[in-house]
């Protein structure tokens, strides 16, 4: 790359320092903060002297599991009011359901404006044949958005307490609890060989038919990531990693969140300003059809296919 | 013709679930798990196939029937094939296989055995783990 | 069993039909449950669950011709899918931890 700049020069920009910033070469603290060094361990011997006997103590009396008549009876008991008090509760609850008004009699709590508006309008309303995905993506599409936020945080999470370095990855794949399982099996391989392309056309015709049967973003997405799963467990994780990688993983994931939100967003501000949005609802019954249903239909089916590979790489080998 | 259609679907769905009454017989009067797999297996396979012929002949021809036809290729793919993953399992975690059926440990032996076992000589040696 | 005024011949035969391979089947997913709770041996279990989705498998398309909603058979597919793969992990994990543990109690009996 040729720059017109010296790199001295290039070392003063804003650009210099965003991108180093992005790739975190540099510690911003180092040389500029001043830090004191952390005080070395100092075991306290009496202390662990005291908590050795206490250990010790412990193990021999308390927990004599054989002798201990204090432990027994109390293990006797919790069964006991184990059971009484889940026999309670049932009691409890199913007196309280016999309080319940009728399933669909006109006096229910749920049979309000709000239901009978879904049902009345919905359809000219948001389009779909599908009411519930009507509903759900929608009338309360910010709620659905912040369900599609707790996968992406739930990943994160698991990502954080689970994620291995790569070359950690690397050097423990000959170590790790695979070596265990049997792998390269030639039928399951061939049976994967057919049966992956089949899962993974029917999530995306699940996907794209959201708002005209029942189905839509989440069920369209974990029979997509359903469809992963066995390609992973048939061939190898390296045999995935060509398609479907953390870099692939990252973009898909956070494209369908901030997809989501943008159009969320539009939908909802025009709506409330009492804007005419520029999202055909299209005639009911097609696919291309029902306004924004259908690309958050999409987004949600990314972000949920993603959620299922990931957690099921995370939980067998730490990493995607 | 329409008497002829239920007639012909209800004689196809009642085939379909004599197999179902078939292969639950044969999962509580056979006595090891293997055995018991075969039996399960007749369910996934005929019983599955001849009841959504039924059901196919009860909806007529629409796309509902197109996907019924996938359901059954789709379980005709998967069944062998999960058939045999369970069997493997079976085979590795079994420490006492001996005692419910002959093993051979290389394929040498089978050829050398005998027409109509003559005894039951159990000189298997513990050497080759079946794999 | 069920005459309502409002349906013909045919189509009262067809829903006595329907109800009564639901019942039957549903009988049989007992027997199956029954089954999947006794068997001694692990792989008897998950012969049993894996009967029991094929028999769930049949009673989901009986119900989407007695509701008349087509859309009900794509659940048939989606549970084919799901069943297998639930084998497909199951004897795939199952196989690793035994071994494993397998290989472990053999070392730790070895060094003690």
């Amino acid at each position: 790359m040729s720059r017109r700049k010296t790199d001295a020069e290039y070392s003063k920009t804003f650009a210099f320092k965003f991108f180093r910033w992005l790739s975190g070469t540099k510690d911003p603290y180092v040389n500029t903060v001043e830090m004191t060094p952390q005080k070395e361990y100092k075991p306290d011997k009496e202390r662990m002297k005291w908590l050795e006997f206490e250990e010790k103590e412990a193990k021999e009396k308390v927990y004599d599991l054989d002798n201990n008549r204090v432990i027994k009876s109390y293990e006797k008991m919790y069964h006991a009011v184990a059971v009484i008090f889940c026999v309670a509760l049932a009691l409890l609850l199913l007196y309280t359901v016999s309080y319940l008004p009728r399933y669909g009699s006109e006096d229910r709590p749920t049979n309000n404006e709000v239901a009978e508006r879904y049902i009345e309008q919905g359809m000219e309303e948001t389009g779909a044949v599908n009411v519930v995905t009507g509903m759900i993506l929608t009338y309360r599409a910010f709620d659905t958005f912040g369900e599609t936020n707790v996968l992406f945080i739930a990943t994160c999470c698991v990502m954080i307490m689970l994620m291995l370095e790569e070359s950690v990855l690397e050097s423990t794949e000959i170590f790790n609890e695979r070596r265990y399982e049997p792998k390269n099996d030639r039928i399951l391989q061939g049976a994967a060989y057919v049966l992956c392309p089949v899962i993974f056309i029917f999530g995306i015709y699940v996907i794209l038919n959201g708002q005209i049967s029942p189905g839509g973003g989440f069920s369209g997405g974990s029979i997509m990531g359903a469809g992963l799963i066995l390609y992973a467990t048939a061939f190898s994780f390296k045999n995935t990693e060509r398609f479907f990688n953390e870099k692939v993983y990252k973009v898909a994931k956070i494209t369908a969140l901030i997809m989501y939100g943008l159009i969320g967003s539009y939908f909802y501000i025009t709506g409330a300003n009492g804007i005419a949005n520029h999202i055909p609802l299209g005639i009911p019954g097609h696919i291309l059809s029902a306004g924004i249903i259908l690309p958050i239909d999409i987004c949600v089916g990314i972000e949920v296919a993603c959620t299922m590979y990931a957690f099921y790489a995370l939980f067998r080998r730490g990493g995607l | 013709m329409e008497w002829l259609r239920l007639i012909l679907g209800s004689a196809f769905l009642l085939v379909g679930i004599v197999f179902f009454a078939i292969q639950l017989y044969g999962i509580f009067r056979l006595d090891y798990a293997l055995n018991r797999m075969h039996a399960a297996a007749m369910g996934d396979t005929l019983g599955l196939a001849f009841s959504m012929l039924g059901l196919m002949i009860f909806s007529g021809l629409n796309f509902n029937t197109f996907k019924m036809i996938i359901v059954v290729v789709l379980l005709w793919n998967a069944s062998p094939v999960s058939s045999h993953l369970l069997a493997r399992l079976e085979v590795m975690t079994n420490s006492k296989l001996e005692n419910h059926l002959k093993v051979y440990y290389k394929l040498k032996d089978l050829e050398d055995e005998p027409e109509q076992g003559s005894g039951d000589d159990s000189t298997t040696d513990q050497k080759g783990q079946t794999k | 069993m069920i005459a309502q005024p409002d349906l013909t011949l045919l189509e009262t035969v067809y829903k006595n039909i329907y109800i009564g391979v639901l019942i039957i089947l549903s009988i049989g997913l007992f027997l199956c449950l029954l089954r999947a709770v006794k068997g001694p041996r692990i792989v008897d279990r998950i012969v049993a669950v894996n009967m029991m989705g094929t028999m769930v498998i049949v009673m989901i398309a009986v119900l989407s011709l007695l509701l008349k909603e087509g859309y009900l058979i794509d659940i048939c597919i989606l549970y084919a899918c799901v069943s297998f793969l639930a084998v497909v992990v199951i004897t795939k994990v199952y196989i690793g931890v035994f071994r494993q543990n397998k290989e472990e109690g053999e070392d730790s009996d070895g060094v003690a």
